[in-house]
């Protein structure tokens, strides 16, 4: 058992921290941490950040050398989102792009998609998105009914997509279609590399309950992609998939070492927020609560290291991946009910008027709901977890 | 970075596994219960000669040298067959107190004799109506030239005929404060005290009160300096707490094993019970729980091997986590196999039983909170002696 980090290890950290401190928009270290909220400046931002981690050569660090990556090993990459996560980075634009398509793309991507899609998604040039969920499949994904028609070397696409993450800022979409209908459900479904910025694809804004904008409805209506933009086989876009999903692997990293962070804001607060003259963290009972979040926090870190060591000795993810998932959203999101409970009636304070941390606590208790239903629900990360690591017979219709 | 047990403590756990399985896993504590302790003693022996008793006792004394993380699995596997008698105690109490703050003498007479497998310790620390605190350390212990006389009573002290000495923390000065307190040992041959079987709700530990009428002993039983034995003791609980909280480890783990097979045999409406959600999410939170309960233990054992600087909040925090989850779990386990589930016949509830056992073993939850928070620097450690 060994929680140190190689020389080499250490010195990519540093470098990292003095580039990020150097480059982060400026007052960013000091707090004034403000993304514009108006539509086409908020995607400037993101995009002018994107693009100044390219250029630092800190855009895509895991991707091969050839492709303008650092060939960094998994570990380095925990230490990137270690770094960023410290600085309170802003959001990557282009995750998608970078930790999904791109490395799929590498992996069964043409020759000619790779020359296409791989440079741009590097500079931020094109943000992609992923198209998948539909009014009527979500946790179901087999249940898609987009569907795609060939016509000619051609095919029409229709239908249409929601809870579509940055589609107002994509210039690209990763997109489930059905191509056809068999026996197995799983099959019959294709994966095609969309072009948002054409006549037969419509984006409207759906408002989430934190007020914010990141997520869409996509309509499709006769939209166009060729056979050039299938990625893999038609109708086997199901494998596809689980090669896209075996790529994304330190997001859940970024999550739990935020939450880490979060867990330190929730001491501040605690010692913050008076009660009868005197700091909440006084009252024992906050205490106890404070003992459990951190002791659950830690838990949830520790956890991750443990699944991080079975990663790095199996050279791949395993379904550990769906525990981590699990502990962190419905930590985050006990966390930050947590957080409004201790600050008392005032605790509904929202926006301009929140009373600690520039609503910060508000907001974040708004987002979390988000994420025990986005990236797979919980109910759906507990049937893996059940089916996949204890062997328990699968679930109805699976 | 490399968070998880080497390939030698790995293959380790694979030999007690293997040995403890031969020995018929819960079949030990069942014949325990009913008062036949042979394969008990068979075990002990087991035990010591696959070297488990000398783990972490010094060369020196007879043993391998090795630390806290090499005892996880052992103390895992005990914990997964519930099993009876005192290594807990006497590997991750008694030998860290005595490697630390033991006497030549005291090392000589007890470390080799635990190595071979023929020295237990116990703890009896409550008195009656008394607490955990120092307040409730009461028995008196009057110097009288080479010896002390000890005179009052301890209580709920764990599997006292089974071990060859105990370790109690006794009233040397007055007051009712830590200072005063020594902690001395005392070997069970050499007494004549009354000791009164108490009923547990766990009889795979027996329980006694043991009353101490003006009992001699040597000065040289006492375990470092005298008055000042409640920071010794402070410190064999973090060794004692990052062990329990691997026994819980391994209970847990013999739990969502046994849930998790039931619920793929066990059929209903033509279903096997783990198709519904409502027993397959179950065990799964009891298998989440697992993990972390795994990952904090591995922690806090790793932690107080390397005397980190987190190393009390890292044990208090596995201890209080995984009593919880076990207990948690234990019951859930009931639940999951019906009314099978609710009979003698069934090992589920020797789990819910020594789960509560440990819950407020050396110390209650609610004190454990407060030393958590204490060493987190939330509040003044003055502070949690009032609970
Ligand atoms: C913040 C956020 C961002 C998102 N971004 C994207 C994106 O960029 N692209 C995209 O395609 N999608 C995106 N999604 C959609 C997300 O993937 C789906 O919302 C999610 O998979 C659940 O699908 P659903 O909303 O249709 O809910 P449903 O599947 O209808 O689920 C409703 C309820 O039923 C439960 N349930 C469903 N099936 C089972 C089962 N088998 N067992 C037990 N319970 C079950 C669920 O757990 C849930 O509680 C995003 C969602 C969120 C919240």
């Amino acid at each position: 058992m060994d929680f140190s980090f190689t020389e080499k290890e250490e010195a990519f950290r540093q470098e990292f921290r003095i580039w990020l401190e150097n480059n982060l928009p400026d007052g960013w270290l000091d707090g004034k941490r403000d993304i514009p909220e108006d539509k086409e400046q908020y995607s400037e931002f993101l995009r002018n950040w994107q693009r100044k981690l390219y250029e630092g050569g800190w855009a895509a660090i895991a991707w091969p050398k050839k492709y303008g990556g650092r060939e960094a090993s998994l570990i380095e990459e925990i230490i990137y989102q270690q770094e960023m996560v410290r600085v309170k980075a802003p959001p990557l634009v282009n995750y998608v792009g970078i930790h999904m398509v791109g490395p799929t793309l590498m992996q069964i991507g043409t020759e000619e998609q790779k020359e296409a899609y791989i440079q741009k998604i590097l500079t931020g040039e094109e943000v992609w998105c992923q198209g998948y969920s539909e009014p009527n499949a979500g946790s179901d994904l087999t249940a898609i009914q987009t569907s795609a028609v060939r016509d000619g070397d051609r095919w029409k696409i229709n239908g249409q997509k929601v809870w579509t993450s940055f589609g107002h800022l994509a210039d690209r979409c990763f997109l489930l279609a059905r191509t056809s209908r068999g026996e197995k459900k799983h099959k019959g479904i294709t994966v095609f590399l969309l072009d948002m910025n054409q006549p037969g694809v419509e984006t409207r804004p759906i408002i989430q309950m934190d007020g914010k904008h990141d997520f869409n409805e996509v309509y499709l209506e006769d939209a166009i992609a060729y056979d050039a933009d299938i990625v893999g086989e038609v109708d086997e876009g199901w494998r596809v998939m689980i090669a896209l999903l075996m790529h994304e692997r330190s997001g859940i990293g970024a999550q739990v070492f935020t939450l880490e962070q979060q867990f330190e804001d929730l001491v501040v607060l605690a010692k913050e927020v008076q009660e009868d003259g005197q700091p909440l963290i006084q009252n024992p009972f906050t205490r106890k609560t404070m003992v459990d979040l951190y002791t659950r926090s830690r838990g949830s870190l520790l956890n991750y290291y443990r699944n991080l060591t079975k990663t790095l000795k199996n050279g791949q993810p395993s379904a550990e991946g769906s525990m981590d998932k699990l502990i962190v959203s419905e930590l985050t999101k006990e966390l930050f009910s947590q957080s409004l409970s201790m600050q008392g009636h005032q605790g509904v304070l929202w926006k301009e008027d929140a009373i600690f941390g520039d609503s910060y606590w508000q907001d974040n208790f708004l987002y979390s709901f988000g994420m025990t239903i986005g990236g797979g629900t919980s109910e759906v990360q507990k049937n893996t977890i059940g089916e996949r690591i204890l062997g328990l017979p699968k679930d109805l219709g699976r | 970075m490399d968070f998880s047990l080497s390939e030698e403590q790995e293959m380790f756990r694979g030999y007690v596994n293997k040995y403890l399985n031969n020995m018929g896993h819960t079949k030990t504590a069942r014949e325990f219960i009913k008062g036949d302790t042979e394969s008990y003693e068979t075990i002990v022996s087991g035990l010591a000669e696959l070297g488990c008793t000398s783990i972490n006792i010094s060369e020196e004394y007879g043993g391998m040298e090795l630390g806290a993380l090499d005892l996880v699995p052992v103390l895992e596997e005990l914990g997964r067959s519930v099993l009876p008698g005192l290594y807990l105690e006497t590997n991750s109490f008694a030998v860290p107190v005595l490697e630390k703050f033991g006497s030549e003498y005291q090392k000589q007479k007890y470390l080799p004799a635990i190595a071979e497998g023929s020295q237990t310790f116990s703890i009896a620390w409550l008195e009656p109506g008394g607490s955990y605190q120092p307040a409730g350390i009461q028995m008196t212990a009057s110097l009288e030239g080479d010896f002390i006389r000890l005179h009052g009573t301890k209580t709920l002290v764990p599997d006292a005929e089974l071990a060859n000495s105990l370790i109690l923390p006794v009233r040397t000065g007055g007051g009712k404060g830590e200072g005063g307190i020594s902690l001395v040992i005392v070997d069970m041959a050499d007494l004549n005290i009354t000791m009164l079987k108490q009923k547990n709700i766990d009889d795979s530990r027996h329980l006694a009160e043991i009353t101490f009428d003006n009992v001699e002993i040597s000065q040289e039983q006492v375990i470092g300096s005298l008055h000042k034995g409640w920071d010794i003791l402070q410190e064999g609980l973090l060794a004692i707490n990052a062990a329990l909280a691997s026994v819980m480890v391994g209970g847990m783990e013999a739990i969502v094993g046994m849930a998790a097979e039931y619920a793929k045999i066990r059929e209903q409406f033509g279903q096997p019970i783990g198709r519904f959600q409502a027993v397959k999410h179950k065990i799964v939170d009891m298998k989440v729980d697992l993990e972390m309960a795994r990952s904090l233990a591995y922690y806090a054992n790793w932690a107080l091997e390397n005397e980190s600087e987190d190393q009390v909040q890292a044990i208090i925090c596995a201890r209080l986590f995984a009593a919880e989850a076990y207990n948690k779990a234990a019951a859930n386990n009931i639940q999951i196999h019906g009314g099978i589930g609710f009979t003698e016949e069934i090992d589920c509830h020797l789990y819910v039983k020594r789960a509560r056992f440990y819950e407020h073993y050396l110390g209650s939850t609610q004190s454990y909170y407060e030393k958590a928070a204490a060493a987190l620097g939330w509040c003044e450690p003055e502070k949690v002696e009032q609970f």
